[in-house]
């Protein structure tokens, strides 16, 4: 008796065991490094081919994945003509995941925090693997000229924007000054 | 083999049409999804959430069935660039033998014999004679035109094509490296005739628009392999029908001609298809509101495609590939005999065991998913195709409450995919310890 219970609990034991490994073999896949290579190298011949305005990007040295950016900014706003440096890191199973952009010149911006983090749907859950570098950069020049102050990463920033926009053209411009030239 | 990559697509010219844009590289082995878009395979795959529906990398449509390979644009891209295409193949070989994990076969006889047979078929031998002549003709002279003439007895389902040789017509200027083409490569799985916007069903077969509409009825059903179409009328593959237009222009002409014909004296149309479509969309979301619903993380089912796996799930308990054998409940009853997605070895005589999904995954992915498909999904979706579009625009959140950005950046930071999923499962086992 005592027998059979502990056999039956083996033979449950392993049934439970097999159909859990079984589950573990699913249709979740790797990305290779070298695919994810191509598609960076790609992207780096198309963006030395045709740059987009006011942007340039490549890796910083050897490495592939690490990238080093550069907008200029646009006229019109407070930051024009400030240089505004970008660190670029593609994850290893990019473009599935999304390259993760961080500033590295101090920008007086509602959307960026003062560790150069950036708060951009398209590069959180609004990513798509049809993106590429070049309409991340395009994105980024964008929220220069239109910052998104109901979304933001530093909200005394965004407040300023919204009730006295004089007054944080004339911050934003006398960081660029400071910062960015 | 960098090199040969290259050279390759020097000395070939690819079309735009046919760059992947998830890879930046010539299709391989491509899918069209429901929405028209088209990717390789793997690029398909790999852009897939396991935990929920999936979105087009550039609509962001969303779907729920991996799709088949489309075979004739596989066979097409293959016959106008044989370099390239070889190079593409041995290059997805490489990565695939690195991941243990391998894509479908395709047999380019099997693909033949396939339309050998169709062609023996009495009911469309008058096509098929057609065909044939279209494609001796394109094949000898590549000046051939066709000239659309009405049927006999005036029914307009007898339209057929008729050949008329015109020996001044000037050489295709496309034709430069897409001489070996001809009509009878982009043929319409119904009509026989050169596809007029293509549309490319779940199961990877085409046909034309107009004929998957004639064939629609309370649920598309593919008449080749007789597999049932996810999510009602698939929208027209753009890529393929421009290439069409701009490769066959006289061709594409005539049988838009012919279509138009057709169209007047049919009733039959669109606003059948938009109800049906209505109604599987709702099934789709009550599969996920219904807390009672069995989702199988990262599971696809082998014949349909839908992946993750919603509700029953068969396991092969024989097939000893690592990416193994599974089937959702509707394909498991229906004995569906198509072979598996990636290659497995599967027989008929192989069993099956019924795996039950994991309680407190399903619990916890509800706990992660549920507010997001509770209405906030309409704000994420709307607010990125909004960025996608139109990249100078800030998204506009005006409407939108202090609380509601909260949730909606709050909630994807726990959920995610891939990389969250590791997290998920720690979690569950420190909850189950």
């Amino acid at each position: 008796m005592m027998n059979s219970t502990g056999m039956m609990m083996m033979t449950s034991s392993s049934s439970v065991s097999t159909s859990s490994s079984a589950s573990t073999s699913t249709w979740s896949s790797t990305t290779s490094v070298s695919a994810s290579g191509k598609r960076i190298q790609k992207e780096m011949a198309e963006l030395n081919k045709d740059p987009p305005p006011d942007c340039s990007a490549g890796p910083k040295g050897d490495n592939l994945y690490h990238w080093v950016a550069t907008i200029i900014g646009p006229p019109g706003t407070p930051y024009q003509g400030g240089i505004y440096f970008l660190d670029i890191t593609f994850p290893s199973d990019y473009p599935f995941k999304p390259p993760k952009v961080v500033f590295k010149t101090r920008i007086y911006h509602c959307n960026v925090d003062s560790a150069g983090n950036l708060r951009l749907e398209i590069l959180k859950d609004s990513w798509s693997p049809a993106l590429t570098i070049t309409k991340v950069l395009l994105a980024i020049r964008s929220i220069f000229t239109n910052p998104d102050p109901y979304n933001p990463l530093v909200p005394g920033i965004a407040r300023l924007y919204l009730t006295d926009r004089a007054k944080h053209d004339e911050r934003a411009a006398e960081w660029t000054m400071r910062f960015a030239k | 083999m960098e090199d040969r990559t290259s050279d390759g697509v020097k000395s070939e010219e690819i079309s735009e049409s046919f760059i992947c844009c998830v890879c930046l590289d010539l299709l391989y082995k491509p899918i069209v999804l429901c929405c028209g878009h088209v990717s390789c395979f793997w690029c398909v795959h790999k852009s897939m959430n396991g935990l929920r529906e999936s979105h087009c990398p550039i609509c962001r449509n969303s779907y729920n069935h991996f799709p088949t390979i489309c075979q004739m644009l596989h066979f097409l891209l293959q016959k106008m660039y044989p370099i390239a295409y070889k190079a593409r193949e041995l290059q997805v070989l490489e990565e695939e033998k690195e991941n243990d994990c391998f894509s479908p076969q395709l047999d380019a006889h099997a693909h033949n014999l396939q339309a050998d047979q169709d062609l023996e078929n009495p009911a469309c031998k008058e096509s098929s004679a057609t065909m044939k002549q279209l494609d001796s003709i394109s094949h000898i002279s590549d000046n051939g035109t066709t000239v659309p003439e009405q049927g006999t007895n005036g029914n307009p389902e007898a339209t057929g094509i008729a050949i008329d040789i015109d020996k001044n017509f000037p050489q295709n200027q496309h034709s430069g490296n897409c001489k070996q083409i001809s009509v009878a490569d982009v043929l319409c799985a119904a009509c026989k005739q050169m596809l007029f916007c293509p549309v490319v069903l779940n199961c990877g077969h085409v046909y034309c628009e107009s004929c998957a509409i004639g064939i629609a009825g309370e649920m598309l059903k593919c008449q080749v392999c007789q597999s049932p179409q996810p999510k009602g009328l698939p929208k027209v593959c753009l890529e393929l029908g421009n290439f069409l237009e701009e490769q066959f222009p006289k061709e594409y002409a005539l049988r838009r001609d012919a279509v138009r014909l057709k169209e007047v004296d049919s009733n039959r149309g669109w606003q059948t298809n938009g109800s049906t479509e209505g109604g599987k969309q709702a099934d789709i979301l009550a599969w996920w509101s219904d807390p009672h619903s069995k989702v199988h993380m990262n599971a696809g089912c082998d014949s349909c495609g839908m992946y993750p796996i919603i509700g029953d799930r068969y396991r092969c308990t024989d097939c000893v590939e690592k990416i193994g054998f599974d089937l959702c409940g509707d394909c498991y009853n229906t004995r569906s005999k198509l072979p598996g997605r990636f290659n497995q070895q599967h027989t008929p005589e192989h069993k099956f065991e019924l795996v039950p999904s994991n309680m407190i995954r399903n619990i916890m992915l509800r706990l992660v998913t549920g507010p997001i498909d509770d209405g906030s999904t309409l704000l994420i979706t709307a607010d990125g195709s909004e960025n996608l579009e139109d990249l100078s625009s800030p998204p506009s959140l005006s409407g939108v409450t202090e609380e509601n950005v909260e949730n909606s950046l709050a909630i994807p930071a726990t959920s995610g995919d891939g990389a969250e999923e590791h997290q998920d499962d720690s979690q569950t086992t420190e909850y189950l310890n």
